[in-house]
C-alpha cells in the first residue's frame, strides 16, 4: 500500500472501542490487531478562545509531532513545535492551514494533557491479506472527558472492503462526534470560553431581565480574560476584556429607562472607573500591533526613527501592563468585581426604572427603530463639506445601533440580524478606519508633545518620522472620508429599509 | 519513474523470484513502488495474497488507463502496491500489440499513473521472444537472472546477440546469478567464465540457491518479510540495491 494518512472519521466513544473492534468479523473479512498498542503523551493545542475547536478542528501534540485533524482530509503533520503565535511558529503543512483559521493575534496554547494509545488494526481476507486498516487513537486526557478517534486507511483497490469497515464501525451504535466535539470533550467543561456568548432571551421577559442576564454574561466574560490579561499571553484577553466591558456599558446607557436614573449612574461610574484603569495598556497595544503598517506607511530613511519610537512604545507597555496586572490581583479590584458578580447573579438589589417591566420584544423595537431612525437623520445630512464631528456622530450611532441588534439578536430571526449586521458593517468598516486614522494621528501629535520635553537627537529623528507618519496618515483618513457617502448609500438602500421595518417595526407601512 | 523489467528469455530460472523481493526490497527503502504481474499465471500476485482481478477484461485493459490504475490494489506493505494478474489477459504479447507497436505507449500507460511510483517492477512471463523488443524499449533496466549453467550461457548470449541486431541498449541488461551453489563445480568454473565474457552485463552480487526462496510459497510473502536475517534476503537487498543504482 502507498503510505497515506488516512482521514479520520472522530468517534466520541468510550475507549472500550477498540476491543469491540479487535477480532470482529465482517463478511468473510476479520479484523485483527497489527503491532503494538502505542502510548504517548499528548496535549491538545488550541486559543484560548477555541478557534481550532470551532473550525471542527483538533491540533494534538505529542513528543515528537504536531497533528492537526480536520473532518474528510488528510491528517497533516509536522515536526514538534511548542505552541506559540501560530506566525512565531515553524512553517509546515500545520501550520500553514492554522494560518488560515487562527487569528494571528491570539496565542495557541495548551488546552488539555493527557495520554492517548494507538492500536493499528487490519482487516484481513480469507487467504490473510490486508484489505484495510484504522488506527483507534484513545485520548485519555487529565481532566476532561475521553475521547476515541478512528483513522481509517484505506488500502488502494480495496473500496469496497473499506466502505464495509466503516459500515461496520457505524454499526456499533458507539455515538459520533465531529472532530471539534472531541476536542470539545477533551477539554472538558469550564474551557468553552467565548467572547460572544449565547445570552436566551424571550419576546416577552422584561427589559429588566434581559438587561441583567446581558450583563451577567459580560461580566463573566471580562472575568475569564482576567488571568490572560496578567499573564500577558496575547492582546486579545485585554480587548475581549474591554469589549465585555463596553457591552456592559452600552446595555446601561442604551436601555433606558430599564434601571432608575441614580442607579444607572452609580453602574456608569463603577464600570467606567474599571474600564479607565485598561485604557493605556490597550492603547500601546494597539500602536504596537501597528508597528509593521506604520513602518510600511513612510520611506525606508525615516524607518529607523519610527523603530525607536516604538521602542520606546514596547517600554512603556511594558510598564503599564505590570501596572494593570497590580491592579487585576489587588484586593480592591478582586472585591468590586465580587460585588458586581454577586449584585447581577441575583438583581434584587437593582432599582428598577419605569421601562423595567417593559417586554422585551416591544423594548428592543422601540430602541432599535429609533436609533435606525438616527443614523438615517444624521447620514443624510452628511455630504462631502460636512464638519468631521458629524461623521465621528455617526459612527458612534452606528455602533450603537449596531450593539442594540446584536443584545436582541435572539429575539429575532438569525437571518434577518445577520444580513442587517452586514448591511451595517461595511458603512462602520469606513466609519472605522476613519476614526482610526484620526485616532492615530492624534496619540502621535502626543507622543511628539512629549519628544519636545526630551529633545535629544533621538528625538528629532523620532519627530521627523512622525512628522511623515502623520502626513500619511492624513491622507488616509481623507480618503476613507471621501468614501462616507457612497457607503451610506449603500447601506440605505431600499431593500435595508424594508428589512429594518420587518423586524423592528412591524404592523407600519410607511416611517 | 523507473522501469525495471524482471526477464529471461528461459524459463523457471527465478524471474518472478527477482521482481517479488526486488519490489519489496525498494519499497521497505521507501522508495514508492508499483509491482506488474505481466505473468498471466499470476505467480508474483499469489506471493502477494493478491486475488487475480476480476473486473478486467483483456481486449480493452492495457488500452484504457483508468482500468489499468483501478486494477491497481495496495500489498500489505507500505509503499508496495501490485498490479494483480488477469486471467482473462491471455498473453502479454496481446498487450504489447496493443501498444502498437510503439515504445512509448507502455511508459506513457505507466507514466498515468506515474505520480505514485518511483519504480515500476515488471515481472515478465516466459516465452514472449517474439515481441520482447517492446519491453526492453519500455524498460529502464532489463534484470535477468542466469542459473550458472551451459544451457544457460547459450540462452543469455541469445539474448545479448538479440540486443546487438535490434541496436538495443546492451547496458540496460543488468544480468546477475541465480540459485548459485556453491558446492557445485559446474557453477563455480560458468560464473566465472561468463563474468569474464560479459563483464560490463553482469551484477556483483550472487542470489544463492535457498531453502528461503522456496519458502515464499509457503509464507506467500517475500523473503525478507518472514526471514529477514537470512542469506537470501540480505542478497536480495544487496540485489536491489545494485538495479536502483544502475537503473
Ligand atoms: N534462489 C532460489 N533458491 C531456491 N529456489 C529458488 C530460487 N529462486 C527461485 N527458486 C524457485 O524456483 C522456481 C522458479 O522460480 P520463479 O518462479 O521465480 O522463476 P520464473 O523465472 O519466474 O519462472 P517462470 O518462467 O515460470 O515465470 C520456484 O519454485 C522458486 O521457488
Ligand atoms: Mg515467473
Amino acid at each position: 500500500m502507498l503510505a497515506t494518512l488516512g482521514h479520520l472519521r472522530p468517534a466520541l466513544v468510550s475507549t472500550a472501542l477498540s476491543k469491540k473492534l479487535v477480532g470482529a468479523k465482517i463478511g468473510d473479512a476479520r479484523l485483527v490487531r497489527e503491532g503494538e498498542d502505542d502510548q504517548k503523551a499528548f496535549t491538545l493545542i488550541d486559543s484560548f478562545d477555541n478557534q481550532i475547536g470551532a473550525a471542527d478542528m483538533a491540533l494534538i501534540a505529542t513528543k515528537n509531532d504536531l497533528v492537526l485533524i480536520a473532518p474528510d482530509t488528510a491528517v497533516a503533520r509536522q515536526d514538534f513545535a511548542a505552541p506559540d503565535f501560530v506566525d512565531h511558529m515553524p512553517e509546515g503543512p500545520v501550520t500553514a492551514k492554522l494560518g488560515k483559521i487562527v487569528n494571528p493575534l491570539r496565542r495557541l496554547l495548551v488546552r488539555a494533557e493527557g495520554t492517548v494509545s494507538c492500536q493499528m488494526l487490519k482487516m484481513v481476507d480469507d487467504l490473510d491479506k490486508t484489505v484495510a486498516r484504522c488506527r483507534v487513537h484513545s485520548f485519555v486526557p487529565e481532566s476532561g472527558t475521553a475521547a476515541c478517534m478512528i483513522e481509517f486507511m484505506p488500502l488502494r483497490g480495496y473500496d469496497e472492503e473499506m466502505d464495509q469497515l466503516t459500515a461496520f464501525v457505524a454499526s456499533l451504535g458507539e455515538p459520533l462526534g465531529t472532530v471539534g466535539d472531541i476536542a470539545r470533550a477533551l477539554r472538558g467543561p469550564g474551557a468553552d470560553y467565548t467572547s460572544k456568548p449565547v445570552i436566551a432571551m424571550t419576546p416577552d421577559q422584561t427589559s429588566f431581565h434581559v438587561a441583567t442576564d446581558i450583563i451577567r454574561a459580560q461580566i463573566a466574560v471580562a472575568r475569564a480574560n482576567e488571568p490572560g490579561v496578567i499573564e500577558d499571553i496575547d492582546s486579545e484577553f485585554l480587548h475581549d476584556y474591554r469589549v465585555a466591558l463596553r457591552r456592559t456599558r452600552s446595555v446601561i446607557s442604551l436601555f433606558k429607562g430599564v434601571f432608575t436614573e441614580d442607579q444607572t449612574q452609580q453602574f456608569k461610574d463603577r464600570f467606567g472607573s474599571l474600564m479607565a484603569r485598561t485604557g493605556q495598556l490597550r492603547d500601546l497595544d494597539v500602536h504596537l500591533l501597528d508597528r509593521q503598517a506604520y513602518l510600511e506607511l513612510v520611506p525606508p530613511a525615516l524607518q529607523p526613527g519610527i523603530d525607536k519610537l516604538f521602542d520606546s512604545l514596547a517600554a512603556d507597555r511594558g510598564a503599564a501592563h505590570a501596572k494593570l496586572a497590580r491592579f487585576f490581583n489587588g484586593q480592591a479590584y478582586l472585591r468590586e468585581m465580587d460585588k458586581l458578580e454577586k449584585l447581577f447573579a441575583a438583581p434584587k438589589r437593582i432599582t428598577k426604572g419605569p421601562e423595567a417591566e417593559r417586554p422585551a420584544l416591544a423594548f428592543a423595537q422601540a430602541l432599535i427603530w429609533k436609533r435606525y431612525v438616527k443614523v438615517c437623520k444624521i447620514a443624510g445630512l452628511i455630504d462631502d463639506g460636512t464638519a468631521d464631528e458629524q461623521v465621528h456622530d455617526l459612527r458612534i450611532h452606528c455602533k450603537k445601533l449596531r450593539y442594540l441588534i446584536e443584545f436582541f439578536a435572539p429575539l429575532f430571526g438569525k437571518k434577518d440580524t445577520k444580513v442587517i449586521l452586514k448591511s451595517l458593517k461595511t458603512l462602520q468598516d469606513n466609519l472605522g478606519a476613519f476614526n482610526d486614522y484620526s485616532v492615530q494621528q492624534e496619540a502621535l501629535a502626543g507622543m511628539l508633545d512629549r519628544l519636545c520635553a526630551g529633545n535629544s537627537k533621538d528625538a528629532i529623528e523620532i519627530a521627523t518620522s512622525i512628522g511623515a507618519l502623520v502626513t500619511v496618515l492624513h491622507q488616509k483618513q481623507t480618503e476613507e472620508r471621501a468614501r462616507v457617502v457612497a457607503s451610506f448609500t449603500a447601506f440605505n438602500s431600499e431593500k435595508t429599509s424594508a428589512r429594518f421595518r420587518k423586524s423592528f417595526k412591524p404592523g407600519k407601512t410607511a416611517a | 519513474m523507473t522501469v525495471i523489467a524482471s526477464y529471461s528469455n528461459k524459463g523457471g530460472v527465478g524471474k518472478t523470484a527477482s521482481a517479488v523481493n526486488i519490489a519489496y526490497c525498494l519499497a521497505k527503502e521507501g522508495h514508492r513502488v508499483l509491482l506488474c504481474d505481466l505473468d498471466p499465471q499470476g505467480a508474483s500476485s499469489f506471493y502477494f495474497r493478491v486475488k487475480p482481478s476480476k473486473k478486467l477484461k483483456g481486449d480493452r485493459f492495457f488500452t484504457d488507463v483508468k482500468r489499468f490504475t483501478d486494477a491497481i490494489r495496495g500489498s500489505d506493505f507500505d509503499n508496495l502496491d501490485i498490479l494483480p494478474a488477469n486471467t482473462e489477459f491471455r498473453d502479454f504479447d496481446v498487450f504489447l500489440a496493443r501498444m502498437k507497436r510503439s515504445q512509448s505507449r507502455l511508459k506513457k500507460a505507466l507514466k498515468s499513473v506515474g505520480n505514485d511510483y518511483d519504480f515500476i517492477v515488471l515481472d515478465c512471463p516466459p516465452n514472449i521472444s517474439t515481441l520482447s523488443e517492446n519491453v526492453f524499449k519500455a524498460s529502464d533496466a532489463i534484470v535477468v537472472p542466469v542459473i550458472p549453467t551451459t544451457l544457460s550461457e547459450r540462452t543469455f548470449e541469445q539474448l545479448v546477440d538479440f540486443f546487438k541486431e535490434h541496436r538495443l541498449e546492451r547496458k540496460k541488461i543488468l544480468a546477475f546469478f541465480s540459485m548459485a551453489q556453491a558446492t557445485k563445480k559446474l557453477h563455480g568454473e560458468t560464473m566465472r567464465r561468463m563474468r569474464k565474457q560479459h563483464a560490463k552485463r553482469f551484477l556483483d552480487v550472487t542470489i544463492p540457491f535457498s531453502t528461503d526462496v522456496e519458502k515464499m510459497g509457503i509464507h506467500r510473502a517475500p523473503v525478507g518479510s518472514f526471514s529477514a536475517s537470512h542469506e537470501a534476503a540480505s542478497a536480495y537487498r544487496k540485489l536491489s540495491k545494485e538495479v536502483a543504482k544502475k537503473a
